[in-house]
């Protein structure tokens, strides 16, 4: 794997795990709240307090590396971004600006957490739901255009982006509402898991009793997504089939064939592991559910769901390279097929063309940033912050407090 | 003279604006980031030689404003950085391809403050006082480092690397008949040999060295900011100026094939090596912070952070003191004692630097930014200088910015309009850049509107320290100086900036100055003004509700499990 594709990968898979863990907890936080001061349930405030200092101890990890990601991106493929800082106004725009109003109302809802009164906290609670659930529809509006670039168009050798069309894109609705759901699966799972995990581990009765209702109701939200899923990735995948180059990396050596039915990129694999780890949560979602209901989770059933929380956030991230590295080595998937944008590829004045493809081309990268000394620097570096990740979550979970 | 008029009409008002106020925002809450932290550590030292514990909950109060602030300030850098890729994709993309280091290692310092700054406030009931001490210093470094970073880049945009600026101080005249400004480039010798080189000295070049494989030349800023426009407009060698400057021998000797092949070559792919092999010469990870303006600009920058974060204390806690009459003793020398601590920091941090940092970065720019200096300075009839109304003004100025009270300063008159366009396309590029290369003078007002804010500040920080010495007891501070406390933190963010608006405004109408004007920036698909003041709109709401609840969460009593 190229130099700078691997960072690319790694930095965005995290980011997106942490993402997903991030918008489950935006939009079950608030209405934990909610639910805690309507029945009076300490315990459950309690749950929906720890859950909430969680989302803000890690939300800046996950923009951290958000914020490496764009960095390399800019560093190593800078005409790339110049290009698309020139057309995706609008859908970047919609990200950032709910950018900005999620890490401010995550500041709010939770250092505010006993200061606020409670129409207030709960207004702020909402804006931190609402932009979890827009910042995605902005970036995933980008990721269908990097499919199959509805929308573009060039005036005067310009181009420019017809946004209604581009909302119009075959495969931006199935992809932004997978997501969704694939953040709401995996997010339950995993703090449904963690939260189980932590019930054998408290002594606190009150809380031990809030965990119960918690996982009472994490459990069918966790299988009814589970269920969704499926039809939302076979949506996905069929929308890609008017791509043939992406769709056949992924699908054609599983005898799965579009077009012409050949194989470039072959990640089939990473499919294969996407799916034996989306069984084995199905496995322990099914093993689980009536304790979870019932409220009486044993602990060797309490740490078999943890298992199956990080699987699924273990499956975000596969399903997120696998989308990537399916159109590699191309920055927008229709290139490797181009009678599937032939229209759109018909208006690019000629004399543009090579430039553009040369941009859109993962293995044209910056070569100035990628010199030996900076290697090094960031191979160390990033060596040096992901160990200190790891021990910041120990530190977060298991290092005591002192008397 | 209609200042805002002249601001306005240089290209992307709209956009600039924005950036302004996007930057601004997230400019305010760095101020925190950057000084809250250090405060926090020195506050922490204090406890460990004390051991007296309310300097640690003092230390604990002022980090919990710092991740506070830290978790927007995280947003609004990210909304900042997609804005410069949004608004200004070009120089973003120049940014990216040329001077990527500082940005790049950027991201290794946002590490070190997410991790550090979240692993100091989660932790701070878990780990002993040593380790405590090198979580804070870490706390610091971060945005420090960050900020050593993001600075350089800005620093490369006000004066780049080899800049040869067109102020003559010994003469007292501009050199635009030079061809100054000038800029170094480094041009490969492949290219060289192709190019018309005794005419390119004509028209102001200069042949400053060669290298194995390449000349070291000082272009004319008019030329090379054609050429960056060029690059992004998407022009090719026959539609060039460089068609002008092609070499005609080699032309001679050259196939129809060859020759159709060069003059189709776009002219990015040229100026694209010129400019690796410069930063490749100066070195890729050095070259922006050799930009003459990186001392002294990074100097002021955390300067300017101390100051807001001390002034900003220091009127807090005097809110505190004329509110705690009936508080325990305990709780009053707590606040005594942040108060004080607040006023002599605040003293000491507004003189070094007014006198240092702010001393150094004036020196700067008159030297290598002499038509912003012209401007900040109204060395012009067309308004009336500030300096005209202080004895010895202008002597001051000269001596100030050069040493020497004689010494002549810059005329902003005698600045011709056309001096940063390419003669041969003159008309084009003069309408495209907005009608004069002239910087705007409303920055005159500006500057000194921070000055002077700037010297009544520290003169308030002068009179309660001296108040204090003299009756010891904060709590017998009169009222009304305490009060003016508040007013002191809105000054020093006015301050602050008006500061980063000179330094931003005065460009003009140079993004990247000698290289890159704002209209070659700009994207070539800009959003209507409805959506920009929407944006903009938005941004103010979230400070101004970010800032009451800073307030909020620090000064009003919270649940007592909330105390350190």
């Amino acid at each position: 794997m190229l130099y700078t594709v691997f960072w690319l990968a790694l930095t965005f898979g995290l980011h997106i795990m942490l993402v997903n863990l991030g918008i489950f907890l935006a939009l079950y936080v608030p209405y934990l709240k909610w639910k805690a001061d309507k029945e009076g349930d300490e315990g459950l405030e309690k749950v929906a307090y720890k859950l909430m200092r969680f989302y803000a101890a890690t939300y800046g990890v996950a923009g951290v590396f958000a914020t490496a990601f764009t960095v390399f991106l800019l560093s190593y493929y800078p005409n790339f971004l110049g290009l698309a800082g020139n057309i995706a106004m609008i859908p970047f725009g919609i990200a950032i600006t709910m950018i900005v109003l999620h890490f401010f109302s995550i500041a709010t809802f939770y250092y505010g957490w006993y200061r606020w009164s409670r129409p207030v906290h709960y207004t702020l609670g909402f804006l931190l739901a609402l932009s979890a659930i827009l910042i995605p529809l902005g970036f995933r509006s980008v990721f269908a255009f990097l499919n199959i670039p509805v929308g573009l168009h060039f005036a005067n050798g310009k181009p420019y982006l017809n946004v209604s069309e581009a909302l119009g894109n075959p495969t931006l609705w199935p992809l932004y509402f997978k997501s969704l759901v694939a953040a709401i699966t995996a997010g339950s799972l995993a703090i449904a898991g963690g939260l189980a995990y932590s019930y054998h581990k408290s002594e606190d009765q009150a809380y031990k009793a809030a965990i119960n209702k918690v996982l009472r109701q994490l459990a069918p939200v966790s299988l009814t997504g589970l269920i969704l899923m499926f039809f939302l990735g076979l949506w996905y995948a069929y929308t890609l089939e008017s791509i043939p180059y992406k769709f056949n990396n992924v699908f054609a050596s599983l005898g799965w064939k579009v077009g012409d039915g050949v194989v470039h990129y072959n990640v089939a694999w990473v499919f294969v592991l996407k799916m034996i780890l989306y069984v084995f949560q199905f496995a322990v979602i099914i093993a689980v559910y009536k304790y979870m209901r019932s409220g009486s989770m044993p602990f060797a059933k309490a740490k078999l769901l943890l298992y199956g929380g990080l699987a699924a956030l273990a499956t975000i991230m596969l399903g997120e390279w696998l989308n990537a590295f399916s159109q590699y080595p191309y920055f927008i998937a229709c290139l490797g097929s181009p009678q599937s944008c032939q229209s759109i590829l018909a208006e690019i004045p000629k004399d543009q063309l090579p430039y553009i493809a040369k941009i859109l081309n993962l293995e044209n990268y910056n070569q100035l940033a990628v010199v030996s000394s900076v290697r090094m620097l960031t191979d160390g570096f990033m060596l040096f912050l992901l160990a200190s990740v790891v021990y910041f979550f120990y530190a977060y979970f298991f290092k005591p407090e002192k008397a | 003279m209609n200042l805002l008029g002249q601001w306005a009409s240089y290209p992307a008002f709209h956009d600039r604006v924005l950036s302004m106020i996007g930057i601004e925002v997230h400019w305010a809450i760095l101020q925190y980031v950057l000084g809250l932290s250090a405060i926090s550590f020195i506050l922490y030292l204090i406890y460990l030689k004390t051991g007296d514990k309310k300097w640690e909950k003092l230390a604990y109060t002022t980090f919990k404003g710092f991740v506070i602030v830290f978790a927007v300030g995280a947003a609004t850098g990210t909304a900042s950085e997609f804005g410069l890729v949004l608004l200004w994709p070009n120089l973003t993309e120049a940014a990216g391809r040329y001077v990527y280091f500082p940005l790049y290692a950027e991201v290794f310092a946002f590490l070190l403050e997410v991790i550090f700054v979240y692993l100091t406030f989660y932790g701070w009931r878990k780990f002993g006082k040593a380790a405590m001490v090198v979580l804070l210093f870490l706390s610091v470094l971060g945005p420090w480092y960050s900020a050593a970073m993001i600075v350089s880049v800005n620093s490369y945009m006000v004066a780049p690397t080899g800049i040869e600026p067109a102020y003559n101080l010994a003469t007292g005249h501009w050199m635009y008949d030079q061809g100054y400004p000038k800029v170094t480039l480094v041009v490969p010798k492949d290219l060289v040999k192709d190019l018309n080189v005794t005419l390119l000295e004509k028209l102001g070049m200069d042949v400053k060295g060669t290298t194995n494989d390449a000349v070291i030349v000082a272009m004319p800023s008019r030329i090379v900011q054609r050429l960056a426009y060029e690059s992004w407009a998407g022009y090719k060698v026959k539609d060039s100026i460089l068609k002008v400057v092609v070499n005609k021998t080699t032309i001679a000797h050259m196939s129809k094939d060859q020759l159709n092949k060069l003059l189709n070559t776009p002219v990015k792919a040229i100026v694209d090596k010129i400019l690796v092999k410069t930063v490749e010469t100066v070195g890729v990870t050095w070259v922006t912070f050799k930009s003459p303006v990186y001392a002294a600009s990074i100097m002021h920058v955390i300067g300017a952070a101390l100051t807001v974060s001390s002034f900003t204390m220091l009127g807090a806690y005097a809110m505190r003191i004329r509110k705690y009459k009936n508080a325990s003793k305990e709780y009053k020398e707590y606040i005594n004692a942040a108060f004080k601590f607040a006023v002599v920091f605040a003293l000491i941090v507004i003189a070094v630097q007014g006198l240092v940092f702010g001393h150094e970065m004036g020196r700067a720019i008159a030297h290598y930014n002499p038509e912003k200096f012209a401007a900040m300075e109204a060395t012009t009839v067309q308004i009336t200088p500030v300096t005209k109304y202080l004895p010895g003004g202008e002597k001051l100025v000269a001596l100030l910015a050069y040493g020497n009270p004689n010494a002549p300063l810059p005329s902003y008159d005698k600045i011709p309009n056309d001096y940063c366009v390419c003669q041969l396309t003159k008309a084009q590029d003069l309408a495209r850049i907005g009608g004069t290369c002239r910087p705007p003078l409303l920055i005159h007002y500006l500057y000194y509107t921070k000055i002077t804010l700037a010297v009544l500040l520290g003169f308030y920080a002068l009179i309660l320290t001296g108040y204090l010495w003299w009756k010891k007891d904060p709590e017998k501070t009169p009222g009304w100086l305490l009060s003016l406390g508040i007013v002191a933190i809105i000054v020093v963010h006015l301050v602050s900036y008006l500061g980063w608006a000179v330094r931003e405004i005065g460009r003009k109408p140079w993004t990247i100055y000698g290289i890159m004007t704002t209209d070659v920036a700009h994207t070539i698909n800009p959003a209507s003004t409805t959506a920009v003041a929407l944006v903009a709109l938005f941004f103010i709401l979230i400070l101004i509700a970010l800032g009451y609840s800073v307030w909020k969460f620090l000064w009003v009593p919270g649940r007592p499990e909330e105390e350190v």
